[in-house]
């Protein structure tokens, strides 16, 4: 029973370990993905802008004449919530998923005998967008006359908090200082985009519009063909290839594991059967005695059952911990870096899936046993 | 109660064909004690399976109370081994795992019948096992488990015992323990069919038939 037991826990154990592992997985490209931030650029259609997403930096920053007009921030934003909401089958208001939508407006500018480059932002879509940004000194930015600087921006004008800058002829307040992203905002100041238009004179236009729409199931490619083919004058890119290749990638992999994990139970399940069918082969004077004193075939397959849902459950238990504690192990080594944390949601999987195998295995022995003739089991040994 | 009527059984095919009964009748009326006599190899196992439905007869009928049980599949005869036929070995086959009172207890369990504790407990007593009860059959003497046995064929009230050499494996003195207790049982009303080459237990008994190589020689 005990070998039975051990055949069940193997096989249950590789399904849970493999599948603990490839959850981890997912939700570290889940978390890489966030890091990418937006996942949709909307620039104006002839700009030579060229692309920075999220926190990688795409090569320099060249700000073209051209502007996006200020009210296709709302028709972008009304695009990709509606295609999101649609394609997430969401109808009631109070579920919507939210799309973030950051307008940008860049304009270079001095500081003192700096040249710096200035960015009017929406701060709180900013932030949702750039999920990564921490304040290291100071306040976020909430008022028109504030500004917020990056860590080596603030480092080469020699600013702190409270400071005061001139902007193109407008004076704003040092409210935060960034920490140290390792991207282009690093050498930035941020202040609102309404700061920006007054101070530049861009009034009622914007340089680029961050889209970040990241659910599994959010259509990024048909939310950039909407835009295009609805909104003239800007040109929307869908960011998402990166992360697609590798969801894909990973997805690749998991069918892998569970192909693998699959073969594993049925070899588990091969030598469950095997040892149901020495245990039930050692009991067969026992099958005819019970048999001889008035046990139907039933009732033996059912003391059979009984036993193997005991074997499951024993099996399905261990089964876990051991698979739990197998991709702790193991996680590390197939993803760099992965935090793998135990899933209770499998144990339920767990106990079902080694009561099936148990019961699966000793069905077939139990059933051939009762069909031996009682004077011959019990002629047996 | 009980008729054999021209049982034959054989045992493989062609050049390696056995047979083990050969045109055998018997007839058993109620309240009988007959004893099956012959050598090894003779046929009387063979004869008394065949009485209990433990094994089928290649032909011939067997009719128990009125109905043949020869032909009777799998559910039919579990329910005369739930009433009709207990069974009496000489290996005892108890159930080694439990308890002389649970071995008891067993056929009452596989009938759905949960309060019998005290019937069994009862039946053990009469058999003289009352202190045995909690003992395994490993903890029991030959002559003690036999008394577990023959306890746990009375527990269902058959109409009729089997009795395959009941008291092969005892020394004389146990051996004849056990045939008073067989005595006793069929002065309580007990049909008995017992298997024995012992011709010194098969006196007691009221009938004996005496088989060699699958037929009946001697009747008395």
């Amino acid at each position: 029973m005990s070998y039975a037991v051990l055949g069940v826990v193997i096989g249950t154990m590789t399904v849970i370990g493999i599948l603990t592992v490839a959850l981890a997985g997912e939700s570290r490209i889940y978390a890489q993905l966030e890091d990418y931030g937006a996942n949709l650029v909307v620039i104006p259609a002839i700009s030579q802008v060229d692309l920075e997403l999220g926190g990688l930096g795409l090569g320099a920053l060249i700000v073209g004449e051209n502007y996006i007009p200020e009210d296709k921030v709302s028709q972008v934003r009304q695009i990709a919530d509606d295609m999101v909401n649609q394609v997430l089958g969401i109808e009631d208001e109070r579920y919507r998923y939210t799309v973030s939508v950051a307008p940008k407006l860049y304009a270079n500018s001095r500081v003192g005998e700096v040249s710096v480059m200035v960015v009017g932002i929406d701060p709180e879509e900013e932030m949702k967008i750039k999920t990564w940004w921490r304040i290291q000194e100071g306040e976020p930015l909430e008022q028109a006359d504030q500004a917020l600087i990056g860590a080596r921006a603030s480092e080469l004008l020699e600013l702190s908090v409270d400071d005061k800058i001139v902007l193109n002829g407008v004076s704003v307040t040092v409210a935060g200082i960034l920490e140290e992203t390792g991207s282009n905002d690093d050498y930035q100041v941020f202040v609102q985009i309404e700061t920006a238009q007054e101070a530049f004179d861009k009034e009622g236009v914007v340089s680029s519009i961050d889209v970040r729409a990241l659910c599994a199931a959010c259509p990024v490619e048909e939310i950039a063909d909407e835009i295009n083919m609805m909104i003239p004058g800007v040109r929307a890119v869908a960011v998402r290839q990166i992360a697609m290749t590798e969801m894909g990638m990973m997805e690749r992999v998991n069918r892998f594991m569970l192909a693998l994990a699959g073969i594993t139970l049925a070899v588990g399940l091969f030598g469950v059967v095997n040892t149901m069918m020495t245990s039930v082969h050692e009991r067969i004077r026992d099958i005819g005695i019970m048999r001889a004193v008035g046990a139907s075939r039933n009732q033996i397959v059912k003391v059979f059952i009984y036993e193997a849902i005991i074997v499951g459950i024993l099996g399905g238990i261990f089964g876990y911990v051991a698979g739990t504690l197998l991709a702790y192990a193991v996680g590390p080594l197939i993803f760099e870096g992965v935090a793998v944390s135990y899933v209770p949601q499998y144990f339920p999987l767990s106990l079902i899936l080694a009561v099936l195998v148990a019961a699966i295995a000793t069905l077939y022995p139990a059933f051939r046993a009762t069909r031996i003739r009682v004077a011959d089991s019990l002629r047996s040994l | 109660m009980l008729e054999v009527k021209s049982v034959t059984k054989t045992y493989g095919e062609g050049t390696t064909k056995v047979v083990a009964l050969d045109n055998v009748s018997l007839q058993a009326a109620k309240g009988d004690f007959i004893a099956i006599m012959g050598p090894s190899g003779s046929g009387k196992s063979t004869l008394l399976n065949i009485i209990g439905g433990l094994d089928y007869p290649t032909e011939g009928e067997v009719v128990l109370d009125g109905t043949r049980i020869d032909n009777l599949d799998e559910n039919a005869l579990v329910e005369i081994r739930r009433g009709g036929i207990a069974y009496v070995f000489q290996q005892y086959h108890l159930l080694s795992s439990l308890t002389a009172l649970e071995n008891v207890l067993l056929p009452l369990i596989f009938r759905g019948v949960n309060t019998g504790e005290a019937k069994a407990l009862d039946i053990l007593r009469r058999v003289g096992l009352g202190r045995r009860a909690e003992h395994k059959p490993g903890q029991l003497s030959g002559g003690e488990q036999q008394r577990v046995a023959i306890a746990r064929a009375l527990v269902n009230d058959p109409s009729l015992i089997l009795a395959d050499e009941p008291t092969g494996n005892m020394d004389q003195k146990t051996g004849m323990e056990i045939l008073e207790l067989f005595r006793q049982l069929n002065r309580d009303g007990h049909s008995i069919i017992m298997v024995t080459h012992n011709a010194e237990i098969a006196k007691h008994a009221g009938q004996t038939i005496v088989l060699q190589d699958g037929q009946i020689v001697h009747t008395s």
